[in-house]
């Protein structure tokens, strides 16, 4: 069954765990997400960082279109 | 079309395999502590000696190495001369962008970030980075909006992570 604190989770907003602290409540204010950043302390830094090669490599996939786009683009 | 490309693994292994003596500083080493943050390009602070400019130099030499911010792309090609003026490094290779800095605002020369660094140990290979107290000081020093947003993140992990190990 799933209560209405649940669903609340599940259709967000992130919500502080209770146990979160002043810096870590002043991120989530400021707009990051910070299961994102649970996720990231959850794994190694060598995870960490092949975790950000593939998003890095994604977007540099993604500049590399777009600059062909923009070559392609008549006028 | 033109691929780009930022490996900052294979960019690390060089430096490592050319004995090149650096801390790793700014966004990657924001990424190593957890930061999730992007960051384009590779920032390691390093002693500007001639030898350990040299290893750099030998680190890159077949990627094509060029001055990204100098107007006309001039090549990295090192004198004795030149090593002695130089004060930083901003180089594009075939491996991406890796900035050498002989110094890190808000924490001092090489030998100051050298004291503030840890090392973190990696499958292929062994990296000193900054410690997470330093990061914050530079990123606060440095004040452009992008490095104020990931001291809010730093501050948060730092925070948790201090938590988690009382």
């Amino acid at each position: 069954m799933i209560d209405e604190a649940i669903l609340a989770q599940i259709n967000g907003p992130y919500v502080c765990p209770p146990d979160a602290g002043p810096a870590w409540r002043a991120a989530a204010e400021y707009g990051f997400d910070m299961a994102l950043v649970e996720d990231s302390l959850r794994m190694t830094p060598e995870q960490r960082i092949e975790e950000h090669q593939r998003a890095l490599n994604l977007l540099l996939d993604i500049e590399s279109a777009r600059d062909l786009n923009d070559q392609n683009r008549p006028g | 079309m033109i691929k780009i490309v930022q490996d900052d693994q294979a960019l690390l292994l060089r430096l490592c395999n050319e004995q090149v003596k650096f801390v790793i500083i700014d966004g990657f080493c924001g990424i190593i502590h957890g930061v999730t943050l992007l960051t384009k390009d590779l920032d390691i602070c390093c002693r500007f000696t001639t030898e350990n400019l040299r290893r750099i130099e030998a680190a890159v030499k077949d990627l094509h190495p060029y001055h990204r911010l100098a107007a006309n792309k001039l090549p990295l090609e090192l004198t004795d001369e030149l090593c002695g003026r130089l004060r930083n490094l901003y180089l594009q290779t075939d491996l991406g962008k890796l900035d050498c800095l002989s110094e890190v605002m808000g924490l001092g020369g090489f030998e100051a970030v050298l004291q503030r660094s840890v090392i973190y140990r990696l499958s292929y290979g062994e990296f000193r980075i900054l410690d997470v107290d330093a990061l914050i000081t530079t990123k606060q020093a440095v004040g452009c909006e992008h490095d104020l947003a990931a001291v809010r993140q730093l501050l948060a992990i730092k925070e948790k992570t201090a938590r988690r190990d009382t």
